[in-house]
């Protein structure tokens, strides 16, 4: 096993300080565009722009476009149901988050 | 190398149909998708599943495996029979279809180690961006921290063998970042081809359980329970925070689940955020004869029904 050496490394906060374009999602999560582009359409991605060419997507995009991907391969679900699936799992995640903040574990 | 009864894993007996697999594999990686289920060995399930399923459905695989014979059971040692794969001819190089397409020691000795994939071998192309999840203190989000970070990434060598490569870097986690958000570090994925310019990595961060704080975005919660006078009469009380306790003032009548919010206590930002103190009431133990005159001296002093609520 190679071991490399150290360097401070600076990052940014994708959720507040990028906006990335069509192209840029696409290779930050190893996705097809006309894969995104149909999540668009059906409004799992809410990008800001009129035209694809157009479109910024807010960091956020990269966490549903990551799950939004592994749904589609690994279950192999179409665009609708992976609109369906992202929406009941944000559902879910609201509800463990209120239990959470109850103190329920 | 122990056996896997890819049957087994999926379920369903030898004999079962092309659509039964699918079936059978369509149902279990609902079930154990990490990304769906809770169980705590979701992630291993899954990956079990898809080997199982990307031998099962391909009939040349299948073949193959099924002449190895029923005897073997899960767990069993096992060596390949040399020459056991004479006379199949898979077509197609990529067995590594399946999710993941990181398989165990079982199925690469069969079936062959899939190596690459994905992005095609342009002449100039950005490397591939990677991904990692690093867990932090929450410490860590209101102060900011330097944190050395172990990666492995499985790298081609020399030989165009897959070599696991680790590696440490040394990252600056900036003060106010909280649990789901990511960290882009540019220049840190996959190499470029052909001169291109290398991907990036994105390091999801979540932080470690906290057996006294809770992290909910930018908010945090702290339970603090209170004896039933304090609760009835007020007090003056130290409250835990992250930063350290403070002296916090409650106000009589209070009742367990009431919210004393502290704000801009929560995690550092523009705006930062709150921190919720949830009050819960701790009785004391009626174990001394003392203690049991205290309680009766209450029962006696006051007319309170503690069930009037639910008669309505």
């Amino acid at each position: 096993m190679n071991q490399t050496s150290l360097t401070l490394l600076q990052g940014v906060v994708v959720e507040e300080e990028i906006h990335l374009t069509l192209v840029e999602l696409c290779q930050a999560c190893s996705a097809e565009e006309e894969h995104v582009t149909a999540w668009v359409f059906e409004g799992v991605l809410e990008p800001v722009g009129e035209s694809p060419q157009d479109w910024r997507f807010g960091g956020e995009s990269l966490r549903r476009a990551r799950l939004a991907l592994r749904l589609s391969r690994d279950l192999e679900i179409n665009p609708p149901g992976v609109a369906l699936a992202l929406d009941l799992l944000d559902e879910i995640a609201a509800l463990r988050a209120q239990l959470q903040r109850a103190g329920v574990r | 190398m122990k056996f896997k009864d890819y049957y087994e894993i999926l379920g369903v007996p030898r004999s079962a149909t092309q659509d039964d697999v699918k079936h059978a594999y369509r149902k279990l990686a609902r079930k154990y998708h990490p990304d769906v289920s809770k169980d705590p060995d979701a992630e291993l399930r899954f990956k079990e599943l898809g080997e199982a399923y990307a031998v099962l459905k391909d009939p040349e695989k299948r073949a193959a495996y099924d002449q190895m014979g029923s005897q073997w059971k899960t767990g069993q040692d096992f060596q390949p029979p040399p020459g056991w794969d004479a006379g199949f001819e898979f077509s197609g190089g990529d067995f590594g279809a399946g999710p993941g397409g990181d398989h165990s020691d079982f199925f690469e000795a069969l079936f062959g180690r899939h190596v690459g994939g994905g992005q095609r071998a342009h002449q100039h192309a950005q490397g591939r961006d990677h991904h990692a999840k690093v867990l932090i203190d929450l410490a860590d989000a209101y102060h900011g921290a330097r944190r050395g970070i172990s990666l492995r990434m499985p790298m081609l060598d020399a030989q165009g063998r897959v070599a696991m490569q680790e590696r440490t870097l040394e990252v600056s986690i900036p003060k106010g970042v909280h649990g789901g958000q990511h960290l882009r570090l540019a220049g840190q994925g996959a190499p470029g081809l052909g001169g291109g310019p290398a991907g990036d990595l994105y390091l999801e961060i979540a932080f470690k359980p906290d057996p006294q704080f809770r992290a909910d975005g930018r908010d945090v919660y702290v339970d603090l329970p209170l004896a039933p006078w304090e609760a009835a009469l007020g007090a003056s009380v130290a409250a835990p925070t992250p930063e350290g306790p403070v002296q916090l003032t409650i106000p009589s009548g209070s009742v367990a689940g009431r919210q004393l919010r502290l704000k801009g206590r929560g995690i550092p930002g523009t705006p930062p955020g709150d921190l919720y103190v949830m009050l819960s009431i701790a009785l004391p133990p009626a174990d001394s004869e003392a203690a049991r005159e205290a309680y009766q001296a209450m029962a006696k002093a006051f007319d309170f029904d503690a069930r009037a609520q639910g008669k309505g």
